[in-house]
């Protein structure tokens, strides 16, 4: 069988299936990304935290712009009802035997086409992921760099992910033009779910990735590979897939990490969960590293954003990670000005006028991660009263990440005058069950409900006018 | 710091009721290139309290020629959104402090960042 890999350059236009993996809860603020950025309707997978979509080839290049998404494979061949057989030698047997039979002609092409727009866009190594900057001062390595970026479904009493080789991935460092003129290096990574499998997923993967060997006499290789092939089996879904991302592109933005540092794609996802508007001030009063209001100074920059932090490392940190951007910026020769700044301050007694900011949005600390939780249940009323406070009344609106729903709910119910619950997201983060929550300020001006005790801060004479023209 | 957050920022020393606005002092200033987008200086604009913007701006060295007051009709004002949005966004306080203009109390500022912590005993 020799390669399939087109030597000409092949260049009618082919449509394919591109899965995406994206944070749990955030699947249809994905879809609705690719609908605005691709102008496809993407299907949501039942397997949690895929979402699939049609492209052309003409238009792939579209997906790397895509901000809610973790990981990136284009599909090779998909069975929604697949037939497992009794027993494990005949399943193992029957997998062996599908590597010879799947459509990879187009997969392949896409695969390649794929890598030639990455060499162009001078795709950095590693992706954004923990590299230091040599002239920085210590970053904290981030300690959730362990976990895989692959979410696996908890869903049925058996989900598992394992890979043949190590799942710590690497860049391929190749500047060889045609892939024949090496010899080709792959990996088969499986992911596994579902309680009626006579299988595990070390031994799908061992046995698929054999016969793919065999079929195309590449050369396995579990740290340096070229192509990898993935093997996605949920209860009776089987998707078969080759990679079209590393695995850390996630952390796109930071270069300097701090212990609970979140996720880019996370951070967009909550972004738009508040859709903000032109010229809307919006304040991330917990900012850690920055990762939230950074991710919204770029993706939706007709904003602002004011992140603050009481503790040192952190505002620096931030002041770093926008740097770090700005002069990625400048080097590209596009003006390089975030709309962001930083303050250091405390978030139960803002600096900020009254009745100034439009969305408020953060990581609260969640007690296992940061913080405490004793301290979270004095921290999360006096949060959220100080927030209500700054937080323009009517239009205002806020989005809260914690994993402390107890403490959090008891303090949004002792808020309702000023706050309402619109609706919640739940979601994963470094493996602990968290929930986003999207709240309105109500119309109630502070000072007035049985809610604020405390005197409110003066409100200095500001010409703003009641226009809620949102 | 940028004068658009200098704009929103006040004092909270314990009993000060006129903090607003933050005298600057400022030691180190830097001028940016940030894109401008007329529809966010426009709207922005209302949000604003003009004149603290204007003496900031002034204060600083790059008050353009802004006026004292509004002028009607500015959101056509292509070369006024201009002037406005370079002090919003582009005029940066990287050193130096801001004064709360009741009680004196400085809060520095260092690597464009202001430190609003107060001692135990302002709170």
């Amino acid at each position: 069988v020799g390669s399939l890999l087109m030597k000409e350059t092949d260049s009618a236009i082919i449509t394919v299936y591109i899965g995406a993996t994206v944070p749990t809860g955030f699947e249809h603020t994905a879809a609705e990304e690719v609908q605005e950025k691709i102008g496809v309707d993407a299907r949501i997978s039942k397997d949690r935290g895929r979402i699939y979509f049609p492209i052309s080839t003409d238009k792939l290049f579209q997906v790397h712009r895509l901000r809610s998404v973790d990981n990136l494979f284009v599909v090779v061949e998909e069975y929604d009802h697949y037939q497992f057989k009794e027993s494990k030698e005949e399943t193992l047997m029957e997998l062996q035997q599908l590597a010879s039979k799947l459509p990879w002609s187009n997969a392949l092409k896409v695969w390649e086409l794929n890598r030639s727009l990455k060499k162009k866009k001078g795709h950095r190594k590693g992706g954004n992921s923990t590299r230091v900057k040599p002239d920085s001062e210590a970053s904290v390595a981030d300690t959730r760099q362990q976990e895989l970026p692959r979410e696996t479904s908890p869903a049925g009493g058996d989900a598992k992910t394992e890979s043949v080789a190590d799942p710590e991935s690497c860049q391929q460092d190749s500047e060889e033009a045609l892939p024949e003129a090496r010899l080709i290096k792959f990996r088969v990574t499986c992911n596994r779910a579902g309680d009626k499998h006579s299988f595990s997923s070390n031994e799908a993967a061992r046995d698929f990735g054999g016969a793919v060997q065999e079929f195309f006499q590449w050369k396995a290789d579990m740290t340096k590979f070229d192509i990898e092939v993935l093997l996605n089996i949920h209860n009776e879904e089987v998707v078969v897939g080759i990679a079209l991302t590393e695995e850390s592109l996630h952390r796109r933005n930071i270069s300097h990490f701090g212990p609970t540092t979140l996720r880019s794609t996370l951070c967009y996802g909550m972004l738009r969960l508040c859709k903000p508007q032109v010229s809307d001030v919006i304040l991330d009063p917990m900012c850690g590293t920055g990762a939230i209001p950074l991710e919204g100074a770029i993706e939706f920059n007709s904003s602002f954003y004011v992140a603050g932090d009481n503790n040192d490392m952190a505002v620096n940190r931030t002041v770093n990670n926008v740097s770090h951007i700005q002069k990625r910026r400048a080097d590209k020769g596009s003006s390089s000005g975030l709309p962001i700044d930083t303050v250091q301050w405390d978030v139960c007694n803002l600096p900020i006028k009254t009745s100034s900011v439009d969305i408020i949005i953060t990581d609260m600390p969640f007690g296992k991660r940061m913080g405490s939780r004793k301290k979270n249940w004095d921290l999360y009323p006096s949060c959220l009263r100080e927030m209500a406070r700054v937080c323009r009344p009517g239009s205002g609106k806020a989005v809260l990440l914690t994993q402390d729903k107890k403490c959090f709910a008891k303090a949004v119910s002792q808020m309702g005058g000023l706050w309402r619950k619109v609706l919640t997201v739940w979601v994963n983060v470094g493996g602990l069950h968290a929930g986003v929550y999207l709240l309105k300020r109500t119309a109630a001006v502070f000072g007035q409900t049985p809610e604020d005790v405390r005197q409110p801060r003066g409100m200095a004479g500001t010409q703003m006018d009641e226009r809620d023209n949102k | 710091m940028k004068l658009l957050t200098h704009n929103m920022l006040t004092s909270h020393v314990k009993g000060v009721t006129k903090g607003y606005p933050l005298l600057i002092k400022a030691t180190e200033v830097k001028v940016n290139d940030v894109d401008f987008n007329p529809q966010f200086v426009c709207r922005m604009i209302p949000k604003l309290e003009w004149s603290a913007l204007v003496e900031a701006a002034d204060l600083l060295g790059h008050r353009q020629d802004l006026p004292s007051e509004l002028v009607p009709d500015y959101e056509k004002n292509e070369d006024f959104l201009k002037k406005v949005h370079r002090a919003l966004l582009e005029v940066e306080v990287i050193e130096g402090c801001l004064q709360c203009p009741e009680s004196g109390r400085e809060f520095p500022i260092s690597r464009g960042i202001p430190n609003m912590l107060l001692n135990e005993d302002e709170v």
